[in-house]
């Protein structure tokens, strides 16, 4: 509690935010997935700094808190620092200022309950040596899970993602939408509370792509996930988030945060409403001021 | 439809070099007839063959004795090798402190050196084998260390947020990946046992009983049995090709299933 209210207020009130907008009236609206309010933070970023040893600031003053079932995507120009904030939120690197809680704790606490975390990164990084399997039961070998259900739960992970057929293939001889799909297998079988998507579909072509969307969007649905998704794409930000925090860059901080208020499950109709047209125009108007101000190298 | 065996590629690695030398030895032969060459300046493929056959019994009994000394040298330079290799990964500052004294011994000329080893280590066998694994041992510490190493970030950044002991790290991550790079090594290697071997039996001019390949070539050189000079050499040259293969296809079986080098594409 000491550290919220040391809160410099640098993250953006999304009620504030929304209700600046011009052509969206949800001034009254709650949130997509519940009301905010009585949701416990899963991740709160304060004033987190990130440096590197050669002296670039990559992350700047990013405050942010990511609450219990949302979907949340960083969206912005190229070194913005997106990534780097998820790699700080996974725990896979350090903040050279500013503190970050997972659950309301310290990470020394929460790397107990690691499991509740999963991260899917960019490329599928899949062990090429190991069949389907072998890599999606990985993340239960190494935290030496004993239950007697590994197979059963790996069997689970494998039909979520529809690759059961697959699962005695080698990983080059899937296409690289099936690749990202065990990929996220392997994220899915720890059971996490919390999947954090490092621009997972980046790579794969325009209809994998929404394919994909669609069967994240259902997982996440039937699960009650939070995920914090990195992309560059309005369109999927827009399709997925129930949240989107735009991003500038040099240096790499968060300028705006924008409620998708639209209700879920969403489908291919969602594509071409004039609602999800007028999101986009929104994001994107965002979109360009922050590159502008990366350009301008305005805090 | 029943692929062409020309266009068969199992069929065309083979049957290509093969050509290749049987043109060679065609015109080897046919030139040294049409030139009149003396078989102590350069005999014909026919000759050599002949002196094969002629001195089977002893020049297969210095091939035993050379391919015993290069067994044991590739085995631990393998087993050295590796061993080094795994030290080196622990700490950068392992690797920079003794990566430079791995690079002296590939560096240093093993005809220089090998008449100490010969004086230090009374046993010939033995003397013969430390000169060859001197040889060996660096391209098995080098690739093997790089693979080791080349691990991919976001696997590694995997295991670690899954909290892996460094031993699966490892065991399930480092070895394998290394595999690749080791099995390259191990094709180099080969052959430099080999080549150390012979070299050092240059050196030590071990006659009798311990008699090796290049124990033959000299004593033939004396003798101007040229021709048996060759078979020697034949050998010699037989023998670094099958140890060749044998790594190749020893990597084909470990990388069969996922590895580009060893994976069967069609196009």
């Amino acid at each position: 509690m000491t550290m919220i209210r040391e809160f410099s207020g640098t993250t953006m009130d999304i009620t504030e935010r929304v209700s600046n907008r011009e052509d969206v009236d949800v001034s009254n609206k709650v949130a997509p997935t519940g009301d905010k309010r009585s949701r416990r933070p899963v991740i709160q970023a304060r004033n987190v700094d990130k440096v590197y040893g050669n002296g670039t600031t990559a992350l700047k003053d990013a405050t942010i808190d990511i609450k219990q079932g949302e979907f949340v995507s960083l969206l912005g120009p190229s070194g913005c620092g997106k990534s780097t904030l998820l790699r700080i939120m996974a725990g896979l690197g350090e903040a050279s200022r500013g503190t970050i809680k997972w659950w309301e704790q310290d990470y020394d606490v929460v790397g107990e309950k690691g499991r509740k975390l999963a991260f899917v990164f960019q490329n599928a990084t899949l062990m090429p040596w190991a069949k389907v399997r072998g890599n999606v039961r990985l993340p239960l070998d190494l935290e030496k899970y004993v239950a007697g259900d590994v197979d059963k739960r790996v069997e689970q992970a494998l039909d979520m993602v529809g690759l059961s057929r697959f699962a005695d293939a080698y990983p080059r001889e899937l296409s690289g939408g099936m690749q990202m799909r065990a990929s996220i297998a392997r994220a899915l079988v720890t059971q996490p509370n919390l999947l954090l998507m490092d621009e997972p579909f980046g790579a794969l072509d325009e209809m994998t792509r929404n394919k994909l969307n669609d069967d994240v969007l259902r997982l996440w649905q039937e699960n009650g996930w939070t995920i914090v998704f990195v992309t560059h794409s309005v369109y999927e930000a827009v399709y997925l988030s129930s949240r989107v925090v735009v991003m500038a860059a040099r240096p790499g901080r968060i300028v705006e945060d924008i409620i998708i208020d639209e209700p879920f499950p969403r489908h291919s109709d969602f594509r071409v409403s004039q609602s999800f047209a007028q999101y986009c125009k929104q994001v994107s108007f965002a979109l360009e001021k922050a590159s502008a101000m990366g350009q301008e190298g305005k805090v | 439809m029943k692929t062409p065996l020309i266009k068969n590629q199992g069929f065309v690695q083979i049957a290509a070099p093969i050509a290749v030398g049987v043109i060679f030895l065609l015109l080897w032969e046919l030139i040294v007839r049409a030139l009149g060459i003396a078989p102590y300046i350069l005999p014909d493929p026919v000759a050599i063959f002949e002196a094969l056959v002629d001195n089977w019994g002893v020049l297969f009994h210095a091939l035993w004795v050379t391919l015993t000394v290069t067994f044991f040298a590739f085995a631990i330079s393998v087993v050295l090798g590796v061993a080094c290799s795994l030290l080196f990964i622990q700490s950068k500052w392992i690797e920079v402190s003794f990566f430079p004294y791995a690079i002296l011994m590939q560096v240093t000329p093993i005809v220089a050196i090998a008449p100490l080893i010969i004086i230090w280590i009374n046993d010939t066998t033995w003397a013969l084998v430390v000169c060859a694994v001197i040889m060996a041992i660096f391209p098995v510490i080098s690739n093997t260390t790089l693979g080791l190493r080349s691990v991919d970030p976001n696997l590694l950044n995997m295991f670690r947020m899954y909290r892996a002991s460094r031993w699966q790290e490892l065991v399930r991550l480092r070895i394998p990946g290394a595999l690749p790079y080791f099995f390259g090594g191990l094709r180099i290697s080969s052959g430099l046992a080999l080549i150390g071997a012979v070299v050092a039996e240059f050196v030590a001019g071990t006659g009798g009983a311990k008699a090796g390949l290049a124990y033959m070539i000299l004593q033939s050189s004396y003798n101007l049995q040229i021709p048996k000079m060759f078979a020697a050499l034949f050998l010699i040259t037989a023998t670094g090709i099958l140890l060749f293969a044998l790594m190749v296809w020893l990597s084909n079986l470990a990388l069969r299933n996922w590895h580009d080098s060893a994976v069967k594409t069609e196009n």
